[in-house]
């Protein structure tokens, strides 16, 4: 799940200072799961925008709406056309990165500014943790691993064992926080009787597949451009 | 203010109210008391039962037999809350009060007052019809006017309910016997439909030796005169015969005629005997003496006069079907020195009214049909113990209830009413996983006068529940089904929040939220933490106080208003009295500078719910808890205090002060406290102006 | 010979090899660079140039290791892997040749976080152990990482850095094992002060005959004073400091520190001499460069053996 984080309101207050009537757009997927942009918080933002700005004494007409998803055209467009039927002059969306671009290409010339900061591919750890576990590099390394991917969990990404600040088991980057992942790896290959192979050196990566080979796209051919349907 | 909920039933019922005959909205009223509303706890109680104040006494309450708080700790003392309620809003009751018109052209005539007749008659008189009911006796009420002594039933009591029916309307005809003073047939005349309501008024007797000695009494009889005031003179020794409540209600009265050795003999061992059990054990402590397991076999006479009984064992009342069949040691005798004999070994009813040809009897019993409530005459009623057999006041309420539909359905099609079979689902057991995180709270029970001071007389024994105690009960009440929906599982992203944050293990996420509600226990805890606003509370909905908040906000002028202006969420549950509980007057809210907002448990709050205040005009937030520790729900605390923590930092960002949203909790009761903290919090938010007066 | 350089010799001619540590400067000017080198000129067989060390800017190690190359001593340039890619990595060696040098120690680096630029994005493009395995290829198959042919041969003698004392234990020689395999020519240990779990180490390492597939130099730095030593102990990951040391310079008064440090050290390489498998000495005395002929008097290691 993509996790993200709100951005203060002041920021995102200064987004719109010269706007007159302002939606703030929820997404009710991964933002809404990792509680930084659901209704709930689309809601709350509304609100205190309307407070600051009253007090400010520039009240402003601020709504807020939450669609399932902010990165399908299909659930996206109703918030569009609310936002062009109803004269709304800025958005502001709580979904991640890739709502903020999907809306941005499809308002004309209605600005759209980023509600959250997107911030990674995660998982709940406990209840209120969330941490990083995929970098989407394009090339799955972790068969080699155990499972566990060093590419997104290791803070120097080394493919080849721990670096000497690994202690007690921690990551000497945020020892309080980040548990070492070749610790993890080590542990986990030796559980599974597969600690020989980590005596093999994992040669250096093809980052192509990661965005260090430019801008990706995938394509599944058997629903791409069907020809039956006339669009 | 304080937000109210809606009274409608949702299904399936909660067991309370699955388990009362006329499925009283019991949690709405307990709810309604918690509030401080009982007004609007008495309209739901009238809205089932003409009779709240009656049943608040005397109702054997099945409804606390199926309470869902007992899994926890003790069933909800409802029938004292109800007498709360009825005693807490005398006037109200008197004040709604209205005279219906009769605008139908029909007249239809009940015959007998007991409280299936007067339900009857009261539905009746709603409905539209002219209602005239006929009761031979110069006092309505039947049982409850003759029967059920004093000392559990005071008159006044039972004239609330009943001056309450007749305000409607109803005309009642006393001393007035049907068969005696008017007939069958000349009512029939004069009126569309008729209902037979005249109950089980006669003892049966024994057909034992000596059954016909003076100083044997026929129970009804023994408790009909005494309630009447013409006791029958009774010697140092009266023995009862009979296990069932009759008994009980004829022995405890012997006892406060002086006799000083009352007993009370029955087939039944103690576990058996019919009667309730807490009448039982009233009874003992009053000295009754209680011979379990013994029948009459023969009453001995001096002169004509009862003089004692002969016992035989009772070795089995029941049979391996269950049926009475009672078998005794013939060997095994005993001898009892009386000078009276109260028989109270059943009813039934007095026939002699009607002859065979007005209406079919059989084998001494009314014909008719317990499907339509009909006899054989068209247009012709019965309903209530005549009816049903013997029961409780509030099962003939029910079928009073049930015969005037019989009766509007008849006047208007002409036609008999198949009264469709009652299928009432309820919510079942509280899970014993859930039972055990509920936090138990000791129930409450009606304090009775001591029983030595209370056999002296037949004053009532057992004093109402006072405000605090009545309030502290009521909160007790689990409000069953009165939790956690998720409103749309379009909305549910399926985030586990809410299975996180459920003190109860109670909510569960698979695809889509669930909280069940035969499991929920209503914290709101779930609603206030989700991310995608899709969990509503049926009791206590934000929206909805939102919306009321906006109304009190816009009737008061801002202008007006003390500043700074603070909105004070605060805990219901703290309450030990109705002086916060009622709505706030406009010049109050504006004179104080404070709008309460009672909120059943504020952990309930949302965010939002911290947030929005700023924004209808309140200068500042405060939230106020109850004592540390003595919250309901386990957990609903801490999490609250976060969500304060997170809407201060958010409050602060948007440029308000710290002090702007207050979390306060209480040392003492609301009362005690609350006034100290409102002006801790104006203090607080306001220190350059800290001297300004409050009220 | 894998590079003809003078460390490589010295341990291949069987000698107790020396080397230092020598940090560029925080700016453009090389003069106290060289007033470092000429405080271990002649003291040492090589000493390591620093790559921009815990991630803050100084001068680049491939300029610094020219201008000890040019003043008479041997560098030994360090080489992290958190500031250039593959392509950048490559090209220094290659340029790093050119300016003569001939020995580097591959490394990942520390994290950028712990630097003067904690703002900035890493690269991380390949670990140590594939730097090793690149400048290998390099040297001993004259081809790029690609497969590329570069143009002329290359010598460089290849060290790695190993760290006996960070976690997990049982993993850290199979790492030092990799590194060999990847390419280590000789091996640098972080600086011991816990020798029990060192020799424990070198045992495990010995019986995997790591030790004579290539030269383990020991890390060694002196303690300048109590609370150096508590703030190493404390905050350097992968650090310890046994009790026993710590009560040592406690010990003294805080004058006399700075001298028990360096009898500590000198007791400390007598033991390292006797070690079986330890084939030289790595002093990391860290902005205490004048120390170093000191301490190579006392332990009588001077003069450094001339081999040819
Ligand atoms: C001693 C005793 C104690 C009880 N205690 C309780 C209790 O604690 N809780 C509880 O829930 N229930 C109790 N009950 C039961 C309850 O009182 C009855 O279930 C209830 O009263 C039955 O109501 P009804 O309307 O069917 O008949 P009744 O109450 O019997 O009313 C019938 C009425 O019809 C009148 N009538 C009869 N014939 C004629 C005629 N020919 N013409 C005119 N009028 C006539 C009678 O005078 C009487 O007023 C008790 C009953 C008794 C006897
Ligand atoms: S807890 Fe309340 S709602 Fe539930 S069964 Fe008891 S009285 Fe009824
Ligand atoms: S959190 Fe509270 S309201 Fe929600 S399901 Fe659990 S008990 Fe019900």
């Amino acid at each position: 799940m993509i996790v993200a984080d709100q951005k203060p309101l002041h920021e995102v207050k200064e987004f719109v200072e010269t706007h007159q009537k302002i939606l703030v757009a929820g997404c009710g997927t991964c933002v809404t799961v990792c509680l930084s942009g659901g209704a709930a918080e689309a809601r709350l933002l509304a609100s205190g925008l309307r407070i600051a700005f009253q007090r400010a004494h520039h009240p402003k007409t601020i709504e807020d709406d939450t669609v399932l998803r902010q990165c399908d055209e299909e659930f996206v467009l109703p918030l569009l056309e609310k936002v062009k039927g109803e004269g709304f002059d800025a958005v502001i969306t709580l979904a991640c990165g890739v709502g903020v671009n999907f809306l941005a290409d499809r308002l004309g010339a209605i600005p759209v500014f980023p509600g959250v900061n997107t911030t990674f591919y995660g998982a709940v750890m406990e209840p209120g943790l969330w941490a990083e576990m995929c970098s989407g590099c394009g090339e799955c390394i972790t068969h080699l691993t155990g499972g566990i991917c060093p590419i997104a969990r290791c803070s120097k990404r080394l493919f080849n064992g721990p670096c000497g600040g690994s202690e007690k088991g921690r990551c000497e980057v945020d020892p309080l926080n980040t548990p070492c992942v070749w610790q993890l790896i080590y542990d986990r290959m030796k559980e599974l009787g597969r600690l020989h192979e980590l005596r093999n050196i994992i040669p250096a990566k093809n980052w192509r597949p990661a965005l260090d080979g430019g801008v990706r796209h995938t394509v599944r051919e058997r629903i791409y451009r069907l020809e039956y349907k006339n669009r | 203010m304080t937000v109210r909920s809606s009274t409608q039933q949702h299904k399936p019922l909660p067991n309370c109210s699955a388990a009362c005959p006329v499925h009283t909205d019991t949690r709405g009223y307990a709810e309604a008391v918690s509030e401080g509303d009982y007004e609007r706890a008495l309209e739901l109680l009238l809205q089932a039962n003409p009779f709240p104040s009656v049943c608040g006494r005397i109702c054997h309450h099945p409804c606390e037999k199926e309470c869902r708080r007992k899994e926890v700790d003790a069933p909800v003392n409802l029938r004292m809350l109800k007498r709360f309620v009825v005693e807490n809003t005398k006037d109200y009751r008197r004040e709604r009060r209205r005279r219906i018109e009769p605008f139908r052209g029909k007249k239809v005539a009940i015959i007998g007052s007991g409280p299936a007749g007067l339900t009857a008659a009261h539905d009746l008189a709603l409905l539209g019809y002219h209602t005239v009911v006929f009761e031979q006796d110069s006092r309505l009420g039947g049982m409850l006017a003759h029967a059920i002594p004093r000392y559990r039933l005071p008159l006044h009591a039972l004239n609330e309910d009943i001056d309450d029916i007749l305000a409607l309307g109803v005309e009642a005809k006393t001393g007035c016997r049907v068969g005696r003073d008017i007939s069958l047939e000349e009512i029939r005349e004069s009126h569309d439909a008729v209902v037979v309501a005249i109950g089980l008024s006669e003892s049966v007797t024994l057909p034992i030796p000596g059954s016909t000695s003076e100083g044997v009494l026929p129970g009804i009889t023994f408790l009909w005169d005494v309630a009447n005031g013409h006791p029958p003179p009774l010697g140092e020794r009266v023995l009862i015969i009979g296990g069932g409540n009759v008994a009980v209600d004829a022995a405890r009265t012997a006892r406060r005629l002086g006799v000083s050795r009352v007993f009370l003999a029955c087939l039944e061992s103690r576990e058996e005997m019919p009667a309730w059990q807490w009448e039982i054990q009233e009874a003992q402590e009053e000295g009754i003496e209680i011979l379990n397991s013994w029948g009459p076999k023969a009453i001995l006479s001096r002169k004509g006069k009862v003089a004692g009984l002969e016992l035989k064992h009772c070795t089995r009342v029941f049979d391996e079907k269950g049926r009475f069949n009672p078998q005794y040691d013939e060997a095994r005798t005993m001898t009892l020195d009386v000078d009276q004999i109260v028989m109270t070994i059943g009813q039934r009813a007095d026939l002699s009214c009607f002859n065979e040809r007005e209406l079919a009897m059989e084998r001494g019993r009314l014909m008719c049909d317990p499907h339509t409530l009909s006899t054989s005459e068209p247009g012709v009623f019965a309903c209530g113990e005549v009816m049903t057999g013997p029961g409780s006041a509030i099962q003939a309420i029910a079928n009073g209830h049930q015969a005037a539909r019989a009766v509007h359905h008849y006047l208007q099609t002409g036609e008999r009413l198949v009264l469709p079979r009652e299928e009432i689902s309820h919510l079942g057991p509280l899970p014993p996983r859930v039972a055990s995180l509920a936090r138990p709270m000791p129930r409450k029970d009606a304090a009775l006068s001591d029983p030595q001071e209370r056999t002296r007389n037949f004053s009532e024994i057992e004093s109402p529940f006072n405000e605090q105690q009545a309030l502290e009960e009521a909160r007790r009440c689990l409000a069953c089904a009165m939790g956690a929906q998720l409103e749309s599982s379009q909305a549910c992203a399926g985030c586990l929040t809410c299975a996180r944050v459920c003190p109860f293990g109670v909510a569960t996420v698979e695809r889509t939220a669930a909280m069940p509600a035969e499991e929920c226990l209503a914290c709101g805890l779930c609603a206030a933490e989700c991310p995608a606003a899709g969990v509503a509370l049926k009791r206590f909905g934000t929206n909805q106080m939102k919306k009321t908040l906006r109304e009190m906000l816009a009737s008061t002028h801002a202008s007006h208003i003390l500043r700074p202006f603070v909105i004070a969420y605060c805990c219901l549950y703290e309450t030990t009295g109705r002086q916060y509980l009622q709505p706030q007057s406009r010049e109050e809210i504006e004179s104080s500078g404070i709008l309460r907002v009672m909120v059943p448990c504020v952990g309930r709050l949302s965010s939002l719910d911290l947030v929005e205040p700023f924004e209808l005009g309140a200068d500042c937030v405060a939230v106020i808890a109850c004592k540390e520790g003595a919250c309901l729900y386990p957990g609903s605390e801490e999490l609250l205090q976060r969500r304060v923590a997170h809407a201060q930092k958010f409050l602060e960002e948007i440029g308000l002060k710290w002090a702007s949203l207050q979390y306060h909790r209480t040392q003492e009761n609301a009362e005690a406290s609350w006034p100290a903290i409102w002006k801790e919090v104006r203090r607080q938010i306001a220190p350059e102006s800290g001297k300004e007066a409050f009220k | 010979m894998k590079s003809g350089s003078n460390l490589e010799k010295v341990l291949k001619g069987g000698h107790f090899a020396v080397t230092c540590e020598c940090g560029p400067p925080r700016g453009p000017n090389p003069d106290d660079l060289i007033g470092k080198i000429d405080h271990i000129k002649g003291f040492v067989d090589a000493a390591n140039v620093t790559d921009n060390p815990t991630a803050s800017v100084r001068m680049s190690s491939v300029g610094a290791s020219a201008i000890l190359f040019r003043h008479g001593v041997e560098p030994v340039m360090q080489m992290v892997t958190r500031d250039r890619n593959r392509i950048a990595a490559q090209g220094d060696v290659l340029g790093a040749h050119a300016l003569g040098i001939r020995n580097m120690l591959c490394l990942s680096g520390d994290h950028q976080t712990f630097g003067n630029h904690p703002h900035a994005k890493n690269v991380f493009d390949i670990d140590s152990m594939q730097l090793l395995h690149m400048v290998r290829t390099l040297r001993d198959e004259g081809k790029m990482d690609n497969g590329d042919p570069i143009d002329g041969k290359m010598g460089m003698f290849l060290g790695a850095a190993a760290n006996p004392f960070a976690d997990p234990f049982e993993f850290r020689v199979i790492r030092l094992a990799k590194k060999i395999a990847a390419g280590a020519d000789f091996i640098q240990t972080q600086c011991i002060y816990d020798m029990d779990r060192f020799r424990k180490f070198m045992e495990m390492a010995r019986d995997m005959g790591l030790h004579e597939k290539c030269f383990i130099l020991a890390g060694v730095t002196p303690l300048k004073s109590l609370g150096m030593a508590r703030y190493m102990n404390r905050s350097v990951p992968g650090m310890s400091i046994p009790q026993r040391i710590l009560e040592r310079m406690k010990g003294v008064p805080r004058e006399a520190q700075a001298k028990e440090g360096i009898r500590i050290l000198l007791e400390q390489i007598e033991e390292l001499q006797q070690t079986e498998g330890v084939a030289g000495i790595h002093v990391m005395a860290i902005e205490w460069e004048e120390k170093i002929p000191e301490i190579m008097e006392r332990a009588r290691l001077i003069p450094r053996p001339q081999v040819d």
